[in-house]
């Protein structure tokens, strides 16, 4: 943990980051979520994986509390997220970044700008240490210098992407919420950004939950997998051990030709028997 | 982590201690965070005054003590010492910092900002004229080519009317008719009794209230109904077209329907043009109605002329000529509130901001155009002798 001063990181650090029970969110009187419960290892990557209608966006919109759920209890940093009032719910959003599948960026507002809101929203940083302060994110994400001046609907989807993360990571989260981030980009530029996230979360002691369909980001740049079906979390461990389970979602998701391409790769490491038992 | 009480210094602190031959030590404490962020950016000051450019090679500044806390931000502080001291032929060893420490300095020390953050480039005078120029030119240059396009494919359906898609134009004569009664008749009869308090007011004293059933059956066919609905119009349907129209530019949809070969004109904008002029004359009659029945409420229970007195006499003092000559502006109205607010959605570009500006130019000129149009209108009428 870099930043363990204060009383509440001495008690962040031996709770869970992040801890749903009996999580409901219905739609009417369809729900896509029944009794789930999940929890978030600290500095890890957990990839948030299941058919499309799902609820992974609805799961993730739960997490980061822009959604209330049905039922259930959400609790954050140790603390119960949805009996909280409103001057602990923007304490707790202020720890949570969160990059929004379309990115999201303000199109009135240059990348920096983008970056700087939040930062002037929350602190008292001003001047050219705000605009250096947000540099140094742009830069941390993976962006030129001189897209800072840019404007989003200047920007390629990548760094769409890009910029958007340097907003989450304004205001150095413990949580980094990611709803589908390499999603729209070509393999190369996918496999950039799951190696970027893993940098962070190594060198920031980030919490990570990103929902992806990405293959790569599943096998090699998550920690463990949460895998969503049945209204609930079926299972959740690393994408290795799921692809030897017999859930038929899980056999569904984890054998398709492609999938057992990757699962040939992790399981031919020396120690382990090649394929499937 | 040390046990710390409640008065502990806690702003980020670093010292220098000259040490023996080359290596300095850089004494470290306090919490490097943004919660500090007013002491952090000067805190590099405390070094200026040992430090020199030159007589700085080949030292090496050993990095030690203990820093309470580290997030990017104080991070991003010590590389930028760190650099600075680089920068001038020293040396930092940060060997005695915690791993975790390090690795975020590095983080960023490799993306160190640039001295001069870029900002979107300031303009002079003359470049703030010339673009506008450039802007008004092209924005007449879009317009003739947005009514060529629209004169194309409109002909082609004055040619093949089979080929009118009914089905939008009468989605949009529900927007833009059936669900705007309820405002353009209230409003209407507001101003009908409105009219009918100020004209009843000075008949009066004149004994000639009757007359209340000529001046205001006047104004209201010739151009109270026409005009108030026509700029009600112009707010209500006109603006949403440049917001519809706006927004489905910035999300594609309109370079959608034309990648699976469908025209935008034929699809939103010319539905939207036919469904107003088949609109905005049927709007203008319910409001002449509601205008009339307004005065009549007034005439009646604050001048004593009566419904039937008020009805009697309405034939006498107003005929269809009257009625035609209000509502024969209409559709020129309709085209202009229609064609104003598509155009200015069609040219939105870029960010949401761009959506509420056409929205509002839009209505604007809308109504200017109205308001124009009409008074031309009563010039002509005038020339003509009605």
């Amino acid at each position: 943990m870099v930043s363990t001063s204060n009383r509440t990181a001495q008690n962040e650090s031996t709770k869970p980051v992040a801890h749903l029970t009996g999580i409901c969110n219905c739609f009417g009187e369809e729900c896509v979520h029944e009794d789930l419960s999940l929890e978030l290892p600290r500095g890890r990557i957990t990839a948030l994986v299941g058919g499309s209608g799902t609820g992974k966006t609805v799961l993730l919109r739960t997490l980061s509390m822009l959604r209330r759920p049905d039922a259930g209890q959400l609790e954050l940093f140790g603390e119960d997220a949805l009996e909280a009032g409103e001057r602990a719910q923007r304490d707790l959003r202020r720890r949570i970044g969160l990059l929004f599948q379309g990115g999201a960026l303000f199109t009135a507002l240059t990348v920096l700008e983008n970056v700087m809101l939040p930062l002037r929203e929350h602190t008292s940083v001003r001047g050219r240490w705000l605009a250096e302060l947000a540099m140094s994110k742009v830069l941390m994400a993976g962006l030129p210098a001189d897209s800072a001046g840019k404007y989003p609907a200047e920007l390629s989807g990548g760094m769409v992407k890009r910029a958007a993360l340097a907003r989450a990571l304004a205001l150095d989260p413990r949580l980094l919420i990611l709803d589908e981030p390499t999603s729209g980009l070509d393999p190369i530029a996918a496999a950039r950004f799951d190696d970027l996230i893993r940098e962070l979360t190594d060198s920031l002691g980030l919490t990570v939950i990103q929902a992806t369909h990405d293959l790569d980001s599943i096998w090699r740049g998550s920690d463990a997998v949460a895998f969503l079906a049945r209204k609930r979390v079926l299972a959740f461990a690393p994408a290795a051990e799921l692809a030897q389970r017999d859930e038929p979602e899980l056999v569904a998701y984890f054998q398709g030709s492609r999938s057992a391409e990757y699962a040939k790769l992790a399981t031919s490491q020396p120690g382990t028997s090649g394929g499937s038992p | 982590m040390t046990e710390k009480g409640p008065n502990v210094n806690v702003s980020p602190r670093v010292a220098l201690d000259r040490g023996e031959g080359d290596v300095w030590h850089m004494q470290l404490a306090g919490e490097w965070t943004l919660a500090q962020s007013e002491a952090l950016p000067t805190i590099d000051r405390a070094l200026t005054g040992e430090i020199s450019d030159s007589g700085m090679r080949g030292k090496t500044f050993r990095a030690g003590g203990e820093i309470d806390a580290l997030d990017s931000a104080g991070a991003l502080r010590l590389a930028q010492i760190v650099d600075g001291l680089e920068q001038v032929g020293a040396a930092v060893d940060l060997q005695a910092l915690p791993q975790r420490q390090r690795n975020v300095i590095e983080l960023l020390k490799g993306r160190l900002p640039p001295p001069k953050t870029p900002r979107p480039p300031r303009e002079g005078v003359l470049a703030k004229i010339g673009r506008a120029t450039i802007a008004k030119f092209s924005e007449s240059n879009a317009f003739l080519a947005f009514i060529g396009e629209l004169v194309v494919r409109g002909g082609k359906l004055i040619a093949f009317p089979w080929r009118i898609r009914w089905r939008e134009v009468v989605a949009e004569i529900e927007a833009a008719g059936l669900r705007a009664l309820g405002i353009v008749g209230l409003l209407s009869f507001l101003v009908g009794m409105v009219m009918a308090y100020q004209a009843g007011a000075t008949l009066a004293d004149f004994g000639a209230n009757i007359l209340i059933v000529n001046l205001v059956a006047i104004i209201t066919l010739r151009e109270m109904g026409p005009l108030l609905t026509a700029i009600i119009v112009a707010g209500r349907t006109g603006s949403s077209y440049t917001a519809q129209l706006g927004t489905m530019r910035i999300t594609e949809e309109i370079d959608a329907l034309r990648s699976i070969g469908i025209s935008p004109f034929d699809m939103l904008i010319l539905p939207k043009i036919i469904a107003l002029m088949l609109v905005l004359p049927l709007l203008t009659v319910f409001a002449n109605l509601l205008g009339l029945l307004g005065g009549a409420v007034v005439a009646a229970y604050r001048f004593e002329v009566s419904f039937a007195v008020y009805f009697d006499r309405l034939p006498e003092v107003v005929d269809l000529t009257t009625l035609m000559l209000g509502l024969i502006k209409t559709p020129v109205f309709a085209i202009a509130i229609a064609l104003i607010g598509c155009m200015q959605g069609m040219r939105v570009a870029g960010s949401a901001l761009a959506v509420g500006k056409a929205t509002t130019i839009s209505v604007v000129q809308a109504t200017f155009l109205v308001i124009v149009l009409d008074a031309g209108f009563s010039v002509l009428f005038n020339l003509m002798g009605y």
